[in-house]
């Protein structure tokens, strides 16, 4: 009962916050070089922070961009010169087979899988949890918060010893149920199995965030609605997908474009895996394949153009994604 | 209970303040005759030194930061690096002009950093100290460039086989093996009568395993023409090596399926658990063994790399040179610091506290005399069978793309066969030369 009137109470105060409308009367009242300062004033407030993204965000854009038009390697790099070659270095990854048969697809069917499977976990629990009486949600949802802040790095770690091939949990189980023999097996050589591990580690990662973000989006959703709807006769699932669905939908949509950005740029979880470091080139995605053409290659053009191809692929699936998400007037 | 801490903490007051005095008054003492020692006075020498080579550095550089005031009237300001991030952080600092004084540099990045002019050409120093007669060959190899001697050789370690001397008595072993036929016969051996023991695993994830195979068959990595290098990774001897090196897993039986994404350290770590016969191991392994495991120490052997026909086959020849760079205003101070460090008292104890061996090579025959048969055996590779790898800064490239081990685990997984493996490996190779020569 409590935490429902608590609910009605946070609907019930923003109506009485005085709206913009009396405000923008007063504006149309004022001088012409009033307004213009009003126009200039969000943007003078806004400064510092634009100017922290110029330079944290802005200048690595504009040099990574600038640097894929260049053959540019240690020796420039240490004298300082610039070497443009154009479009030497598109030209070169887009009419590589290696982007097209294997870095493509594991970075988009990872990134899909993953997207998908995260979505769902955290969507589940986010439900579940909303169920729960507030002790419980609280309990849950800290052992759900633990496992987001384990750094990506220990997460993968930990991964790598479960499935390690002679002596990792897994392969003892399955040993010890008579299935392989002990060290027969190693997942790490495998694209396929390679990559079931890697989701496992990124879904477990990801869903937290998912999770947690639907969920106070299901807070706030008046309970009244549910209620309405039940006294309808509407099923579990129908009121979820009636209700929840349509209501949460920026919700959604948030987490998946975030979703997509994160698993599309994955490179931990992959690069500290056995075999992800270049060893095995069957298991590259597009940020090892940036990094190794970079950092161990030398070839550092190369490796901002992989990175600028990336970038160009998020935005696309970006704006696609929000096109047919959403009508033009709901954005 | 209280009397005796007071005691004890007057006493030491009362030495800190001699020592203090008497350390004062030496100085003083020192500076006005010789003059020598105030030459640098007031100024710093800053040196990177990487991490982890010398399990108690702090206390050895404490030791030589001492040596050096006295003798230039400078300061020591050594930093340690990691290993893991060190290439990244030379880079970054010869772009950005952060280099410092001196540092120790891995002896295949030497060449890489000279050729971008980041590092002084030591030729003459050296000449002129009367060293260059003693240095060790494949660590002198290893730091030429375009004619030019861009480090000096500081110390170096070298792979053997190490092995686990209780399962060798219990599959009835008594030599160790010193040739292919020797070592199959010692791997069967041990196959049937311990076979839940992997006898010697074939790591997919490291160069280094692979390439005394490849040595002992009479094969070459690389082979350079004029200016440009060639791969010859493809040649007959060396397939050779691969296959006798990769069959141990496939047709033999001596190795496992984890293996195939091993890189040193998974090996060692099996090794250490106690059901691994022999692995591929740095001279340096040994001590941190002692450290970690005296129990398995005590039954560690150690042989050379055995060469197809029962000589010793090549192994490379690892280690670090000190490079000064183009950007220190002090090199005539950094060159006395390099000095210090790679010649004389402070060369053979750094080899002894690190279970490397020392630059100069009058010193390692001294070292291999006086060590006990384990790193004897080391001493005998690197003596018999030293080998550097192709001196270009372009093969530092073939290792930074993994082409060597994405051939071994192509081939351990058994998606190719030797010989393809190493003809897709050869063109990516000469891909690599060709792109850096151009």
């Amino acid at each position: 009962m409590s935490s429902s009137t608590a609910d009605v109470a946070q609907h019930a105060t923003p109506p009485t916050t005085p709206g913009p409308t009396p405000a923008r009367r007063g504006a149309l009242r004022r001088p012409p070089s009033w307004r213009r300062a009003q126009h200039r004033r969000p943007w003078l407030l806004l400064s510092p922070g634009l100017l922290l993204l110029a330079v944290l965000l802005g200048f690595p854009l504009v040099r990574v961009v600038q640097l894929s038009f260049q053959d540019y390697g240690l020796r420039e790099l240490a004298r300082g010169e610039d070497n443009y070659v154009g479009l030497e270095n598109y030209r070169e990854i887009l009419t590589s087979s290696f982007l097209w048969q294997t870095v493509l697809p594991n970075t988009v069917g990872f990134a899909v899988v993953c997207v998908v499977l995260t979505m769902l976990v955290g969507t589940a629990v986010a439900v579940f949890l909303n169920t729960l009486p507030r002790t419980w949600r609280t309990l849950c949802l800290t052992a759900v918060m633990i496992a987001w802040a384990v750094p990506a790095v220990t997460g993968t770690y930990v991964y790598v010893w479960l499935f390690d091939p002679l002596n990792g949990l897994v392969s003892t189980v399955l040993t010890d149920v008579g299935l392989i023999d002990r060290g027969a097996v190693n997942w790490f050589a495998e694209r396929f199995s390679f990559y079931a591990i890697a989701t496992l580690n990124v879904v477990q990662h990801g869903f937290p965030f998912v999770a947690v973000t639907v969920l106070s989006g299901l807070m706030t959703v008046p309970r009244e609605l549910y209620e309405a709807a039940q006294i309808d006769g509407a099923s579990a699932w129908r009121r979820f997908r009636s209700l929840t669905v349509p209501i949460l939908k920026p919700v959604f949509a948030v987490c998946t474009i975030l979703s997509t950005i994160w698993d599309f740029k994955v490179f931990t979880q992959i690069y500290l895996m056995p075999g992800g470091n270049g060893g095995n080139p069957d298991v590259y995605n597009l940020g090892v394949w940036s990094y190794i053409e970079s950092f161990a290659q030398g070839r550092y053009g190369m490796g901002s153009a992989i990175a600028v191809l990336l970038t160009v692929i998020l935005l696309l699936i970006t704006v696609v994604y929000m096109r047919t998400l959403f009508s033009e007037e709901e954005l | 209970m209280k009397r005796p801490i007071t005691g004890v903490a007057a006493v030491s007051a009362l030495a800190l303040t001699l020592a203090a005095c008497s350390s004062g008054g030496g100085g003083t003492d020192e500076e006005t005759p010789g003059g020598d020692g105030a030459d640098y006075a007031g100024e710093t020498l800053t040196v990177w030194v990487m991490e982890g080579t010398n399990p108690d550095s702090d206390a050895f550089f404490d030791e030589v930061g001492a040596a050096f005031e006295e003798k230039t009237g400078a300061t020591l300001d050594v930093q340690m690096q990691p290993w893991a991030s060190a290439h990244d952080k030379f880079i970054t600092s010869i772009a950005g002009g952060t280099v410092p004084d001196v540092a120790e540099v891995g002896t295949t990045w030497t060449p890489e950093f000279a050729e971008v002019g980041a590092l002084v050409d030591l030729t003459d120093r050296i000449a002129e100290a009367g060293l260059d007669g003693d240095l060790v060959g494949g660590l002198q190899e290893a730091g030429t460039y375009d004619g030019g001697l861009y480090g000096m050789p500081w110390y170096a370690g070298v792979r053997a086989m190490i092995y686990n001397t209780e399962i060798f008595e219990a599959a009835g072993i008594t030599e160790p093996p010193t040739s292919w036929d020797d070592l199959l016969a010692a791997v069967e051996a041990i196959k049937t009568s311990q076979p839940d023991v992997i006898p010697f695993p074939v790591s997919g994830d490291s160069q280094y395993g692979l390439y005394p195979w490849v040595w002992g068959a009479g094969g070459e990595l690389a082979e350079q023409d004029g200016d440009t290098w060639a791969s010859t990774i493809a040649s007959p001897e060396a397939v050779e090596g691969i296959e006798f090196y990769t069959d141990l897993a496939l047709e033999h039986g001596s190795s496992t399926a984890a293996a195939t994404t091993w890189n040193e350290a998974n090996a060692l770590e099996a090794f250490q658990q106690g059901d691994v016969g022999m692995i591929v191991s740095g001279s340096w392994t040994p001590a941190k063994i002692e450290q970690d495991n005296p129990e398995l120490f005590a039954k560690l052997g150690a042989f050379p790399f055995p060469g197809k026909d029962g000589d010793v086959a090549g192994s490379f020849l690892g280690g670090s040179h000190l490079g000064i760079f183009e950007e220190s205003d002090n090199q005539d101070l950094a060159w006395e610091f390099v000095q210090m460090m790679s010649t004389g008292e402070f060369a053979q104890k750094w080899a002894e506290q690190s279970g490397y061996f020392s630059g100069q090579a009058s010193l390692v025959e001294a070292q291999s005399e006086a060590a006990d048969p384990l790193q004897q055996a080391f001493a005998t590779q690197m003596l018999e069978g030293g080998r550097s790898l192709p001196v270009t800064p372009a093969f530092g490239k073939v290792q930074g793309a993994k082409t060597v081990e994405t051939m071994l685990q192509s081939i351990l997984s058994g998606s190719a066969s030797a010989q393809e493996a190493a003809e897709t490996a050869a063109a990516s190779m000469d891909e690599t030369f060709a792109s850096a020569a151009g």
